[in-house]
């Protein structure tokens, strides 16, 4: 399976990059590079109805499993503060608890620290 | 789109796991259970993913009970236990050992507990926990936790330096590696499973009513689905801080300018389906408030960790008065009701002021990011400071220097203070302010000294339900100490697990 290597988009002076949130479908936002996806339909991710189910596993099978997405750890404010090998959960964590597909989505640190990651 | 395929592939496989069959038709405890159409089965079903249940779950998996599962509602793993500071009480410690402090036992430990829960604790169950420390000390370091070279002190309310530290200050590190020890091993986890209801034959609980793909908080997300356990449900669902309603019923003096550390899932919806299902409550109003929560950041945030210092080398100062406000090192509940004393004339709270010296602690992690993140501020002197945070200077002036006399005598005749780790203060300084947060549950669900949960009309155990953790109560009495919530949820996995034997 080919992975995408994943540049976090934390200093986001461009326009445009690949996690945007752009409408996708009758009013419907999803990120710029899903496209494909949305050309299916919603059962590309929703297994069934979208209330009931989604979990990572969509995710994974384009980009990996969590700690094996590459950050550009430069641009971390500190060494710890690697979402993707967090000291709190690390592998233990769902893309869900920091990524929202159809909206932007506050991390999950953020509930106790202040972050620098402005798009999730 | 071959990557499209392999996932639909993946989850409808997933999905034949068990969930195939009537997926719509799920349980409640009134319908008869030989009628319930069970969606998957294991042997020990596990409710929550912090140390109790990470304990719990990796050592009946060791001991052979069968096929684990460990469900978690949360889109991570841990609750609190993935947030919390990282202070673990260990009498006997190596470090401590190492430091020349032989005359700890788990009985002194629990000397101090009892002081601490006065005249409400367990003093049995504490003695058994405290018995299984060690244990739960080596398996932590089995499963590859580092903890901070040669660190074991003394924190509030014990009589001993006995609390280690895990590398990055937060049990995020041990959560971490018993969850990857428990993957390696064979147990089951899954996220975004709510346990929304138990089901039961009689006094006995067969198994649950999931919530699957569960979104947290929008109960509207998700699919139920039952799942049977046949040696035993765990309970491990920590406590209900975040439950407003809850928190107001039971103990409607908690001041609502208090905000909360705990995880936002700490709302508590298992212990009250326990109770429906005729589990014994106690000590419920027991919640305990944590005397160094910062109101100028979220949650836990790094306040507790800068106060480590604070506590020890400086002093908390009430900014309307400039004086002292106590014993900097007692107990919780000693500290929050001196620090919530501190208000404005109309009576908005007045966020008393910890510091210590600047100098003292130059590239310390604790204070940078402290100072980073603006919630702490390095002041040039006390006229600075004074002028910040507006307190009479002339009175904050003489607070310090006549600290620094019982610095110098090595002795505090205004609150007693244990004076040992106590430093003469001088500028640059330190500062943070300080409000109380709602910390932790005492309180929760009755169980035996082995972890059976109590029947409220019995008094005896609601066969096959386990608990252990925060979840349940009457453990600690009025206030736990700090570093001994670690302890209780990972030597809890020791214990339970002979007691499901047993039953079986
Ligand atoms: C910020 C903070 C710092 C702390 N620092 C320390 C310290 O340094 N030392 C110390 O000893 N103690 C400390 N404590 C206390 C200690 O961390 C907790 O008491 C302990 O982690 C509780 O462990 P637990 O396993 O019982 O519960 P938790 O770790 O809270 O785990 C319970 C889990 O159950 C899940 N859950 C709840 N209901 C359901 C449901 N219906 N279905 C599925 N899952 C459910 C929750 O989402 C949660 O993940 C701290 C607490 C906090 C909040």
């Amino acid at each position: 399976m080919k992975k995408l290597a994943l540049i976090l988009a934390m200093a986001l002076s461009t326009s445009a990059y690949a996690g945007e949130l752009v409408d996708v479908d009758k009013g419907m936002q999803g990120r710029m590079n899903h496209e494909m996806l949305y050309a299916d339909d919603c059962e590309a991710c929703h297994t069934g109805d979208a209330k009931k189910f989604v979990d990572d596993s969509s995710c994974i099978a384009c980009h990996g499993e969590i700690n094996e997405i590459e950050l550009d750890t430069e641009k971390l404010v500190m060494p710890e503060a690697n979402p993707h090998k967090s000291v709190h959960y690390n592998q233990g964590a769902s893309c869900l608890a920091c990524h929202a597909e159809h909206q932007t989505k506050k991390p999950v640190c953020s509930e106790c620290h202040r972050t620098w990651f402005d798009e999730m | 789109m071959s990557n499209r395929r392999s996932f639909l592939k993946l989850s409808a496989g997933l999905a034949a796991g068990g969930l195939a069959a009537g997926l719509s038709s799920t349980a409640n405890a009134s319908e008869c259970v030989a009628d319930i159409k069970w969606h998957e089965e294991v042997d020990l079903l596990v409710i929550g993913s912090g140390f109790a249940g990470q304990s719990v779950a990796v050592n009946a998996n060791r001991e052979g009970l069968g096929k684990v599962l460990v469900l978690e509602k949360m889109q991570v793993i841990g609750g609190n236990s993935a947030i919390n500071g990282g202070w673990f009480a260990v009498p006997k410690n190596p470090v401590q050992l190492a430091q020349g402090i032989n005359d700890d036992s788990p009985a002194e430990l629990v000397k101090d507990q009892m002081i601490a829960a006065r005249g409400m604790g367990n003093e049995q169950m504490l003695t058994k926990i405290a018995n299984e420390a060690l244990n739960a000390y080596n398996m932590c370091l089995d499963a590859g936790v580092k903890f901070k070279k040669d660190f074991n002190i003394q924190v509030g309310g014990h009589n001993k330096a006995r609390a280690v530290r895990v590398e990055h200050g937060t049990g995020g590190d041990i959560v971490t590696k018993l969850y990857e020890a428990g993957v390696r091993e064979g147990v089951d986890y899954r996220l975004q499973y709510k346990v929304e209801d138990f089901i039961m034959n009689g006094n006995e609980i067969e198994g649950v009513v999931v919530r699957r793909g569960y979104r947290f908080p929008d109960e509207s997300t998700g699919e139920l689905i039952n799942i049977r356990a046949n040696k035993g449900v765990v309970l491990a669902t920590g406590g209900f801080t975040r439950n407003m309603e809850l928190r107001a019923a039971v103990d409607p003096s908690l001041d609502p300018s208090l905000d909360c550390t705990n995880h936002l899932g700490a709302t508590g919806e298992a212990t009250l389906t326990a109770m429906a299902h005729g589990a014994l409550p106690v000590h419920m109003n027991m919640i305990q408030t944590g005397h160094w929560g910062s109101p100028d950041e979220g949650g836990f945030g790094w306040s507790n960790a800068l106060l480590s210092i604070g506590w020890h080398k400086g002093i908390a100062v009430n900014p309307t008065t400039g004086t002292r406000i106590m014993d900097e090192r007692a107990d919780r509940l000693t500290c929050s009701t001196a620090i919530m004393a501190c208000r404005h004339k109309d009576g908005s709270p007045a966020y008393p002021l910890v510091f210590f010296n600047k100098n003292d602690h130059l590239g310390d992690a604790r204070v940078t990011r402290a100072v980073r993140d603006e919630m702490a501020w390095e002041m040039d002197s006390l006229e600075q400071m004074a002028d910040k945070f507006n307190v009479p200077l002339a009175q904050l002036k003489a607070t310090v220097k006549q600290w620094n006399d019982y610095v110098a005598k090595s002795e505090d005749p205004d609150f007693n203070r244990k004076m040992d780790t106590a430093v003469k203060l001088k500028a640059p300084f330190v500062v943070s302010r300080v409000w109380p947060k709602v910390h932790y549950c005492m309180g929760g669900l009755k169980t035996d000294i082995d972890g059976r949960v109590v029947n409220a009309r019995t008094m005896k155990p609601i066969k096959s339900l386990y608990a252990a953790g925060e979840v349940i109560g009457g453990v600690h009495g009025h206030a736990r100490l700090s570093s001994c919530a670690c302890l209780e949820g990972l030597a809890m996995g020791f214990i339970l697990p002979k007691s499901i034997k047993a039953d079986a």
